[in-house]
């Protein structure tokens, strides 16, 4: 993609005594994108974000943002960024109004600029109602949307936040991509990390993070073509039946089933190319489940992990 | 851009905000302190009165029940019981009915009009030392005025030789509040700030608001000061309130002037708050930050001269004395309040605690990292 470089990791790496958190991570994210950035608890996500926020040193490697350094260029990075993190910083004694104030004033703002911009974001993420209310007796989603509102105080070009859906409900969630896609397209570039897959099909462009390494970066799409994620001679079928728990425990363990898992009324399996569609009728037929729908589908963003990590295991037990 | 004291004011408008929206901690900030102020105040009187004495009394003369009385008449003691023998008096004794015990022999009179040398025998519980001295200095006193009497009335004399007339200045009744209560307000406030300061950033850090504060603009000295100054005013205000128990209620006068009263308590409590920052950058959470605090006021409370004369103190514990700001402010106090005192006469204790408060501000600064971990 041709847009401007805005975030910049070069060999990014992080050691705690002889624990390596971040280990030589590399990927370059352009202007206006919504970088989502996925992997395991503890692997290191959080620190990642952390030494691009400037708030922890890199032990080696390089962080830029916006072509500034993010170690030695701390302070002026600062005005560029905001920062959402995992357990959304708010003060509970405050009100919705007053969080606004300080972190308005906090990042400089004063008189009629920042009673502008406070209304402004009020207005952004619909919180008029809640004005007078203590940050501490807000909903999951308000507070989200208050800690969001707060990070975007002075204008940041790039918005970090550290899984900003976990424990939110799935309508606020929606709504909250919403505001995300709202600030994208005032040409923020956001940096999320997520637990969430469908919220990963909606990035622009992703990263996933496993035992410390970066084992992929890049366009979703992209990352099903992956070889890793087709093997050759294989070929992946979506087998809509009844009892799909009962089907799965009949087919699983047989020879050419590479992979299977259940996703709602439907199984998701990776087989051999050769294995015929008869094959997996008889079988399902024995455990007393007649009609099958048989159909080939294409990975999801959830194969494209699951086999990464799969591959990342394996390679790192030979 | 490059303010030193850069969001200074919006963690003062916030802090501000968080202290008194917050009244469980206000609460204990303030309640404690009076609390304590009155306690202490009351418990430490060292003014030994009425103390319970049992009489064993074998003389059962007009003479011997005189010396009772005269031992009654110092208010130093009262009668709580009479006992037969030693073996009872022993028991009373021990078993805290009485701390002490006077035995009359059955000679007594016979030996006074004689001319000899009559006994009386007094048993003191030396378990508790100030009440020991005190019955010891009374009872020495009563046996030497009543020796003296009748000396003088054998020699035909009206007047004693020589008489000491001693006069004590600045606490002339000699009561254990004016020296006690400015200690009190030393400690008080001691133990009230410095856990304030030091419990209110270490919060940041568990709540994990610290983290949002260290990705903006602000600096460091702001973010001191801003934490600082809300404290430095509830302080005050607590200060004010022990003063006010300390005049009315323990009835201290104030001989100094309440300008330099003020003055020297604003630079205290600003060297007591500065102190707290300097744990909070220590402490990882609250659990250590309060044994921190706690570990410090030890000291202030046996090395400081709150209680102990320091002059009687080994040099090691003067010396760790002399490090404490308490040490300065609880002399400050004394002088100030009891002696009518300038500030001027004691620049020294003002310019270390005003030395200290600033060494202890600096450092908290500049030990403050703007990173995690």
């Amino acid at each position: 993609m041709p847009a401007e470089t805005m975030i910049e990791c070069e060999k990014l790496t992080k050691r705690f005594g002889h624990f390596t958190a971040v280990d030589h991570v590399s990927f370059s994210i352009g202007k206006g994108s919504i970088f989502g950035f996925l992997g395991p608890n503890g692997s290191g996500k959080s620190t990642v974000i952390r030494m691009l926020c400037g708030l922890l040193e890199p032990s080696d490697g390089h962080g830029r943002i916006a072509g500034f350094d993010v170690a030695r260029e701390t302070e002026k990075i600062k005005p560029l960024i905001g920062y959402m993190s995992q357990k959304f910083s708010l003060y509970d004694e405050l009100t919705v109004h007053e969080n606004l104030t300080f972190y308005s004033r906090l990042y400089g703002l004063r008189g009629p600029t920042l009673a502008k911009r406070r209304e402004e974001l009020i207005a952004l993420t619909h919180l008029e109602p809640y004005l007078e209310q203590r940050a501490g007796l807000l909903s999951g989603g308000w507070r989200q949307r208050l800690a969001m509102a707060c990070s975007l105080v002075h204008r940041p070009r790039v918005l970090f936040l550290d899984e900003p859906t976990a424990g939110i409900d799935p309508v606020a969630r929606r709504e909250l991509w919403d505001l995300l896609f709202e600030f994208s397209s005032q040409g923020i570039t956001l940096f999320i990390t997520t637990h969430y897959m469908d919220e990963a099909e909606r990035c622009s462009h992703v990263g996933y993070i496993y035992m410390s390494k970066l084992v992929v970066c890049g366009d979703p799409d992209d990352l099903k073509q992956l070889p890793v994620v087709n093997p050759p001679g294989t070929k992946r079928l979506d087998v809509t039946c009844d009892h799909v728990t009962v089907g799965l425990q009949a087919i699983r363990h047989e020879r050419g089933i590479l992979a299977a898992t259940v996703f709602g009324q439907s199984m998701h399996l990776l087989v051999d190319e050769s294995l015929p569609e008869q094959f997996l009728r008889d079988k399902l037929a024995a455990v007393n489940i007649q009609h099958a729908d048989i159909q080939p589908i294409a990975p999801s963003l959830e194969d494209v992990f699951v086999a990464l990590t799969n591959n990342s295991n394996n390679e790192g037990a030979e | 851009m490059k303010a030193p004291f850069r969001g200074f004011n919006a963690i003062l408008y916030k802090e501000f905000i968080v202290v008194l929206r917050d009244p469980f901690t206000l609460f204990f900030m303030f309640f404690p302190p009076l609390i304590e102020m009155v306690a202490f105040g009351y418990a430490l009187d060292n003014d030994v009165k009425h103390m319970a004495m049992v009489v064993m009394n074998e003389d059962r003369s007009v003479e011997s029940r005189q010396i009772v009385d005269n031992f009654v008449n110092t208010q130093t003691f009262r009668v709580v019981g009479e006992v037969q023998n030693v073996t009872e008096m022993a028991a009373a004794i021990r078993r805290g009915k009485a701390y002490v015990g006077l035995q009359i022999p059955p000679g007594f009179t016979r030996d006074l009009h004689a001319g000899r040398t009559a006994h009386v025998q007094v048993l003191i519980d030396g378990s508790s030392s100030t009440i020991a001295l005190s019955a010891l200095n009374t009872s020495v006193a009563i046996a030497l005025r009543q020796s003296v009497m009748s000396l003088l009335k054998e020699a035909g004399l009206r007047e004693v030789p020589v008489e000491v007339r001693p006069q004590i200045l600045y606490n002339p009744a000699m009561k254990s509040p004016n020296f006690f209560v400015p200690g009190v307000i030393g400690v008080v406030l001691q133990i009230a700030t410095t856990f304030a300061t030091a419990m209110s950033l270490v919060r940041e850090r568990e709540r994990g608001t610290l983290e949002q504060l260290l990705v903006s603009p602000m600096s460091r000295w702001g973010l001191m000061l801003g934490k600082l100054t809300p404290y430095l005013c509830i302080g005050m205000f607590m200060a004010t309130g022990l003063f006010a128990i300390m005049h009315w209620l323990f009835a201290v006068p104030i001989a100094g002037s309440l300008a330099a009263l003020f003055a020297s308590t604003l630079i205290y409590v600003f060297t007591l708050l500065s102190l707290g920052l300097l744990i909070s950058t220590k402490a990882e959470n609250s659990m250590q930050a309060l044994q921190m605090c706690m570990t410090l006021i030890m000291p202030s409370v046996f090395f400081s001269g709150f209680i102990f004369p320091r002059e009687t103190m080994p040099w090691i514990f003067n010396a760790i004395g002399s490090l404490l700001p308490t040490t300065y402010f609880i002399e400050l106090m004394r002088a100030i309040i009891l002696r009518g005192a300038t500030m001027t006469e004691f620049w020294f204790h003002l310019a270390v605690m005003s030395g200290m408060g600033l060494a202890l501000f600096a450092l908290c600064a500049l030990r403050f990292k703007k990173k995690i971990g």
